[in-house]
């Protein structure tokens, strides 16, 4: 209880990891890894597939328990249960009710957070518009194409206005056009001081990202603005740093 | 606890199904289908039994106590007399013949008067009369046991008709008379029996399923995990499930009384809603039962073997088509496991004798704390999960 109370919330950071730790058999999916995202922060986390940045959202959201280690977020130890409703996942699979039209998706979620009537209103019509599906709100999911479920399941997310925001992969299947669309939206979204964590495969994307952390093996081999990770490798885009990063990990 | 994200879960539930709407006709066909097929082959009598007579029977002066029986015997629906043999027919040896056509399956049984059968049953009662010993007179029955129903028919047939003519005829009644007295159940045909039954497996089995599959669903699309991140408990999430499919189970069973009383016209004795009351806890018992059991399995075809697993004790055991009396006593043990075993009976007893939940609050009791444990468990397995 006292690691609890004593929480580094005064540190203003959102999320923190100590030596935080999850295996699964043989295999260190998240090794040791400290990590501290400032609030109002736009985080990128990028990495091959097995780095470990699926793990590491999923222990923070309290889905998996850590081998040991300790994480919190907003200064609440996970798993998290009075800060929840300040929290926002936006899981990799699309994890929305087929069954149920975007509406009936959107209202759920809605209730889940005891989102008051008129809130949910207002919010739903500018959710359904940033992901361009307002006059698709009375169709079921089920009718409609991988990457418009993707945007149902993003609007899910956001309907009750979270303070942290966990989005893995959030623009896989999502065209350009829209994918511009679902930037400016984040920007907006970092004005009003929210923080966003988010997983990418898009360098062009992590390039937007205030701060970028490099995961490899489970472990953060790098972090620092984008412009910052490119000068310390000399290199012109975030992949080759990235690259060089791996080698001198590896060296 | 909160009701809002309670009611939230189970309107989530009711409104995907709405959606789907073949298993929509599913949920509300499959208790109708069964109403009527059950229904109808459980619930008609054995009717047109083939069998062959052999009458060798000379009578007496006052008439024939055999040619009696058979008219007797005739006059009833429950046998079809496909041809009768007398004496004048020695040269075919009938007797031999109708055996023969018994085992050729030909005719599930054939009745033999013996010679003398009118005078010696006139012989007997005289000796009755002045107390002295006597050989009772017999007529023969090669009977098919096959079908123990049709057997027992034959018989039944059989005994009415010798018993009907001999009063009759001689005012002869039985030394010993039964005084039958129904206490419950005064017009009360297998159907009756039945209705409370199908209310009960069918309850079980869609709120079961249906969990099944839905929860095998929620699991394979990651849904369940993103509601576990939202502020909605693993309480809540089991509760607003356990509501949904009670209210689905409620559903259903009004379904299937109305349609028992439409088309069959089924008695309800007691009330209507008592019988409703031990439906639906026995939904949200078995609902809770497939939350556990589909959250044990690995993958959906584990979970779904799980289905034949409940499902055929259930029908057989629970005193659906038989009393538990007929359960083998190595088995009867199970019975008192299976909650259906209660629900059908306290269901029935509401029907049938018009019982309230005073006088079932033993089977009310027995649903209660199944609905309680399941749901407590299935909340501990989503618990553990994590």
């Amino acid at each position: 209880m006292a690691e609890r109370e004593g929480c580094p919330d005064a540190d203003g950071f959102a999320v923190r990891t100590d030596k935080l730790r999850k295996e699964f058999g043989d295999i260190v999916a998240v090794n040791d890894l400290n990590l501290r995202i400032k609030k109002g922060a736009l985080y990128g986390m990028i990495g091959p597939n097995g780095s470990g940045k699926t793990t590491t959202i999923k222990v923070l959201m309290g889905l998996q328990k850590p081998t040991a280690g300790s994480c919190s977020i907003l200064g609440e130890r996970v798993p998290v249960r009075k800060g929840i409703a300040m929290i926002g996942y936006m899981p990799q699979e699309m994890a929305v009710y087929y069954d149920l039209s975007i509406h009936e998706n959107l209202e759920l979620f809605a209730d889940l957070y005891s989102v008051g009537k008129e809130d949910f209103a207002k919010r739903e019509r500018e959710l359904l518009e940033m992901v361009d599906l307002a006059e698709r709100r009375d169709s079921s999911v089920s009718h409609l194409s991988g990457g418009m479920r993707h945007r149902v399941s993003l609007a899910c997310t956001l309907v009750h206005d979270p303070e942290v925001l966990f989005l893995d992969e959030p623009t896989v299947g999502v065209d350009p056009e829209l994918r511009a669309g679902f930037w400016d939206y984040f920007a907006r979204l970092r004005r009003r001081g929210k923080t966003i964590v988010m997983t990418t495969h898009y360098m062009d994307e992590a390039v937007r990202c205030d701060v970028v952390g490099m995961m490899r093996g489970g472990r953060l081999i790098a972090e620092g603005t984008p412009d910052e990770l490119m000068r310390r490798t000399s290199s012109k885009n975030l992949e080759d740093a990235f690259l060089a990063f791996s080698r001198e990990g590896k060296a | 606890m909160r009701l809002d994200r309670i009611l939230a879960i189970s309107k989530k539930n009711l409104r995907s199904l709405r959606r789907d709407r073949r298993t929509f006709a599913f949920i509300f066909m499959v208790p109708f289908m069964m109403m009527l097929v059950f229904g109808y082959t459980f619930g008609g009598e054995v009717k047109d039994i083939n069998v062959y007579i052999v009458n060798l029977d000379g009578g007496s002066p006052q008439g024939s106590l055999s040619w009696a029986i058979i008219d007797e015997l005739n006059s009833t629906e429950t046998l079809n007399i496909i041809a009768i043999y007398t004496s004048e027919d020695a040269a075919l040896d009938p007797i031999n013949l109708t055996v023969q056509k018994v085992e050729k399956a030909e005719a599930w049984g054939a009745l033999t008067f013996g010679k003398n059968f009118t005078n010696e049953t006139v012989a007997n009662f005289l000796a009755l009369a002045h107390g002295q010993p006597f050989e009772p007179s017999n007529m023969t029955l090669h009977l098919d046991g096959t079908n123990p129903n049709v057997a027992s028919a034959v018989t039944v047939a059989v005994n009415g008709a010798v018993q009907q003519v001999l009063k009759e005829k001689y005012n002869a009644t039985p030394a010993v008379a039964v005084e039958k007295d129904m206490v419950y159940g005064e017009d009360t045909d297998f159907i009756d029996f039945f209705a409370p039954g199908i209310m009960g497996l069918a309850g079980l089995l869609v709120t079961f399923m249906l969990t099944i599959v839905t929860f095998v669903r929620e699991r394979s699309s990651s849904t369940l995990e993103r509601l576990l991140t939202t502020p909605v408990t693993e309480g809540e999430v089991v509760t607003g499930y356990a509501i949904s499919f009670g209210i689905l189970a409620l559903a259903q069973s009004a379904v299937i009384l109305v349609t028992g009383v439409l088309l069959f016209n089924i008695q309800i004795e007691g009330s209507f809603l008592v019988a409703l009351l031990v439906i639906f806890l026995l939904g949200v018992g078995s609902m809770g039962m497939g939350l556990l059991l589909s959250s044990v399995a690995k993958n959906e075809l584990q979970a779904v073997q799980f289905i034949p697993l409940v499902f055929i004790p259930s029908i057989l055991l629970a005193g659906i088509f038989w009393p538990l009396e007929a359960v083998p006593e190595l088995l009867r043990p199970i019975s008192y496991f299976i909650p259906l075993t209660y629900a059908v009976d306290g269901a029935r007893s509401v029907m049938i004798r018009g019982w309230g939940v005073d006088q079932i609050w033993v089977q009310v009791a027995v649903l209660t704390l199944f609905a309680i444990v399941m749901l407590i468990l299935s909340t501990y397995m989503l618990k553990r999960r994590k």
